[in-house]
């Protein structure tokens, strides 16, 4: 408290905000109940969510007897690392699990970049509403979200660029979200005219006067895309079962999406299932770099949300 | 004004788009009535001409070999258990194919999972390869004209030919035969239909109970059967093995996961004993009925009846567990493993698997798995029906556009070589003699070295020896299948081969349906009829089984449920397909 005392007027706010908690009026038995019961609920549905991630964890140090058996609960049975070894490794010890992620990096990395740059290049003239074209060009680009020309159209138009099996048909089908570049236009309309009027008067083109007006003064929601962006590259796995065909180019998302499938049941006699050990591995690894990033961005999600659905 | 004139106009190309449509439609239908149907002939004469100058060498007992090298596009399944690798093409099969072939196949390899998907939509989109294999499902391509109607080229095949000649397999493949008369995939074919799904159970376990199980399997019926699991479960209450309440069966392949949420392998293995549907064999409930010769709804005949009051006799005598119907298989085979319950299913290729898994739980030498001969119903068959017929090779209209109808006889001829030569068949399922496998005593073993758990040949301790599945693509799933019951049955295990034996000695196989070719309309017909029709079927079964609702009181209610959901329809759809001898 005596810290506080000595320190300066905006911890003195917090003083008060302090000082108020205390004086606050006296809360009823009721919501006293209430508090503990809602406390209570909360921690079993936040344990009901964590519970299957930490089993998941647990199996992955887990022996494949003790998973057999059922004898795995959150605290792992047999502990070893084998099983991450074994998954890094890979059958033929030629590492590919790690050329699967670094597929998924590279995918990532690349793709975030470029659907960035497209979606800022799309959404920026479709924010001015002056621009005539605009008339034809948002009805145009709002089409997409509702209409598409369909698996096959898509396939065979993959196919005649000749993208199939290469980085690029993974990227390009998903470069420009609609729904993203929507949220970006309604943050650039937010923009006061009155700054990028100034910036022509200096002398830049409009161009420049995106990239250096409209671009610094919209960090948040390029932030925020960056983040949905990097996010939809590194758990897709569909545009890899469509148009790669080639293992090499897999990325994680997908062999983690075979492994996990195995074979089809006891219907398919040549079928075998993956150990559960081995399938919870390479899930926890697949999800390790989004887990580890998550708790420190995860309020960028709420507010890239409000921050282009709101018109200032 | 204006938008008055734009109305009329899309009015107008609207009525057009329409009109043309409904021409569309009755031109098709015209064309489905006109086409002329082929008949399946009992046996294929082939069409050979040894003094043909052919660019290659062809025929019965001889290896297919081109002059000239040549290269076929062929889709793979590729399993992610035993993934395709670079040197199954350097070293491995598809290399030896290509040094006793001269043909080179150029791989399109898509995961197994989603094989049909990805092979569905390069079909689709023309980007089809020129050998599609397996195959288990046609229906979705042969209606859009990618794929060449097979059985027009038959008689071109001589490996093909005889095996169909000799094992009679005419009655099967009419049961793929399609309305206008003719087949869209070369099936792999089998001598016989070999028993593969039954019952494992603890044979220490059932000894020291005092039940001589092979005396007793030879002519056992579901209650002698029920007799000898309540001695077993009194031995191990008295043994301290498990308490009066618990259940010493409960089994997988029967939940929501694998057992299709209805019952799966046990009520479908119980119910061929009763010569009914059931389980995950129930279909749209239609059974070919030999006494009447005609087709009949199943799930509502006496044997029906007599099926789930034999299956609910289990459960009431607190020997099934009713969880069966719902767990998970990994719950089912913890049970078991770990001594909790002294029966379970098992197919063929699960006994290493279960032998591997209990010796880690109980130690070597502490138990004895034994496979059971299926207990008698009202018949004494095993199985639901003999199919000699598996998954398949289709071929696209692709081959024959650019190789011409020379170079895709050429491309047929070297197909009958892979799929259905004797050659083909050892060595895409084990290798090459002498190097990966020796033939002792008429008996196929893998050399020193080599393990290959495709074939039930477990790696050592250390893992030091070369799975020649992993390493070189033999004994893959995309090749062999089918074939003579010495070829099928050249990699048993002795337990497992010794079951297959037993099964073939004390049970026999049910006729062969009549086959019947429903056109596309009928169908769906069917299916809309039968997909609510067969899920208030399961639904009831198991309530019966289970308990839940008393057989006797309530048959007559099931009966009518199944009634007002047109179960006569399709009773009506079948008589129409077949119309008796």
């Amino acid at each position: 408290m005596s810290n506080l005392e000595k320190s300066t007027p905006e911890f003195k706010v917090e003083e008060i905000h302090i000082h108020n908690r205390k004086n606050k009026i006296k809360e009823s038995t009721g919501y006293k109940v209430f508090t503990v019961v809602n406390t209570i609920i909360m921690i079993l549905i936040a344990f009901a969510t964590l519970y299957p991630f930490l089993y998941l964890v647990s199996q992955s140090f887990s022996s494949k007897e003790a998973i057999i058996a059922g004898h795995t609960s959150l605290i792992p049975k047999g502990f070893n690392i084998d099983t991450y070894i074994y998954v890094i490794k890979g059958q033929h010890n030629n590492y590919e699990f790690l050329r699967y992620y670094g597929n998924t990096i590279l995918y990532t990395v690349i793709g975030t970049v470029l659907s960035l740059f497209f979606s800022c290049m799309l959404a920026y003239p479709l924010s001015k509403n002056k621009l005539k074209i605009n008339r034809f060009l948002s009805p145009f680009v709002i089409f997409t979200m509702y209409f598409g020309g369909g698996l096959i159209a898509n396939y065979v138009l993959i196919l005649k660029l000749e993208l199939k099996d290469t980085m690029w048909g993974f990227i390009l089908p998903m470069l420009i979200s609609t729904y993203y570049v929507i949220l970006m236009r309604s943050f650039f309309m937010s923009i006061p005219k009155d700054l990028e009027e100034a910036g022509e008067i200096d002398g830049l083109n409009k161009f420049g006067v995106f990239w250096h007006i409209a671009r610094p003064l919209s960090t948040p929601i390029i932030a925020t895309m960056t983040l949905f962006y990097a996010v939809m590259y590194w758990n897709n796995w569909f545009n890899a079962k469509l148009y790669l065909q080639n293992k090499n180019k897999w990325p994680v998302a997908y062999y983690l999406q075979t492994i996990i499938r195995g074979g089809g049941g006891a219907s398919d006699p040549d079928a075998e299932q993956m150990s559960a050990n081995i399938k919870s591995c390479a899930m926890v690894l697949t999800v390790l770099p989004i887990i580890c990033v998550y708790p420190f961005i995860q309020r960028y999600y709420v507010q890239g949300m409000m921050l282009g659905g709101v018109k200032e | 004004m204006k938008t008055t004139t734009l109305k009329k106009l899309s009015c107008i190309g609207l009525a057009v788009s329409m009109l043309s449509g409904f021409v569309a439609c009755n031109k098709n239908t015209e064309e489905e009535s006109s086409s002329e149907a082929t008949t399946i002939p009992e046996q294929i004469v082939t069409t050979e001409d040894p003094d043909a100058n052919l660019p290659y060498t062809y025929g019965l007992g001889k290896t297919f070999h081109a002059d000239q090298p040549v290269t076929y596009t062929m889709f793979f399944s590729d399993a992610s258990w035993y993934p395709m690798v670079d040197t199954w093409k350097t070293e491995g099969i598809f290399k030896e194919i290509e040094n006793r072939t001269n043909v080179t196949l150029d791989i399109k390899s898509y995961d197994s999972g989603d094989y049909m998907d990805n092979i569905t939509l390069d079909i689709n989109a023309g980007n089809a390869a020129y050998i599609i294999p397996k195959i288990y499902d046609d229906s979705a391509f042969v209606d859009g004209g990618a794929i060449v109607p097979i059985s027009d080229y038959v008689d071109k095949m001589p490996y093909y030919t005889d095996f169909y000649n000799t094992y009679n397999l005419a009655d099967d493949i009419k049961t793929i035969t399609r309305a206008n008369g003719k087949y869209y995939k070369l099936p792999g074919m089998k001598e016989a239909n070999l028993i593969n799904y039954s019952f494992v159970i603890r044979k220490d376990i059932w000894d020291a109970a005092g039940v001589d199980v092979i005396e007793l399997e030879k002519d056992w019926n579901w209650a002698e059967f029920l007799d000898a699991l309540q001695k077993v479960k009194k031995y191990m209450v008295a043994q301290g093995m498990c308490s009066e309440s618990d259940y010493i069966w409960s089994d997988l392949w029967c939940g929501n996961e694998s057992g299709q949420g209805s019952g799966g392998n046990l009520l479908g293995v119980m119910g061929s004993t009763y010569e009914v549907n059931a389980g995950w064999n129930i279909g749209n409930g239609m059974r070919y009925d030999q006494a009447s010769d005609k087709y009949i709804f199943s799930p509502t005949t006496d044997n029906f009846k007599q099926f789930v009051t034999t299956a609910n006799s289990f459960v009431a005598a607190g020997i099934l567990d009713p969880e069966t119907f719902t767990q998970d298989d990994a719950t089912a085979t913890a049970k078991y493993y770990s001594g909790k319950t002294a029966i379970m299913s098992i197919n063929q290729g699960q006994w290493a698997n279960y032998e591997e898994n209990m010796t880690a739980q109980l130690g070597a030498g502490n138990f004895e798995n034994y496979v059971i001969t299926i207990p008698v119903g009202t018949t004494n068959n095993s199985t639901v029906a003999p199919e000699r017929l598996e998954n398949g090779v289709m071929i696209s209209q692709k081959a024959l556009d650019e190789l011409g109808e020379e170079g895709f006889i050429q491309m047929l001829r070297f197909v009958d070589w892979l799929f259905y030569s004797h050659e083909a068949y050892d060595l895409t399922k084990w290798g090459i003699e002498g190097v990966h496998y020796d033939v002792v005593d008429g008996q196929k073993v893998l050399k020193d070295g080599f393990c290959c758990g495709g074939l039930g040949y477990g790696n050592d301790a250390e893992g030091s020896m070369t799975d020649i599945r992993l390493q070189w693509g033999y004994a893959g799933g995309n090749f062999w299948y089918g074939g003579t019951v010495a070829e099928m049955t050249d990699n048993l295990i002795a337990p497992v081969a010794d079951y297959v034996n037993r099964d073939a000695e004390f049970r026999d196989t049910p006729p062969l349906a009549p086959g019947i070719a429903p056109t596309a309309d009928q169908n769906e017909e069917i299916n809309l009829i039968a997909t609510p029709l067969i899920s208030n079927v399961n639904s009831w079964t198991l309530k019966f089984i289970t308990g839940q609702e008393d057989i006797n009181a309530k048959w007559d209610e099931y009966v009518k449920s199944c009634e007002d959901l047109n179960s006569q329809g399709l009773v009506d759809i079948y008589a129409q397909l077949y119309k008796g001898k």
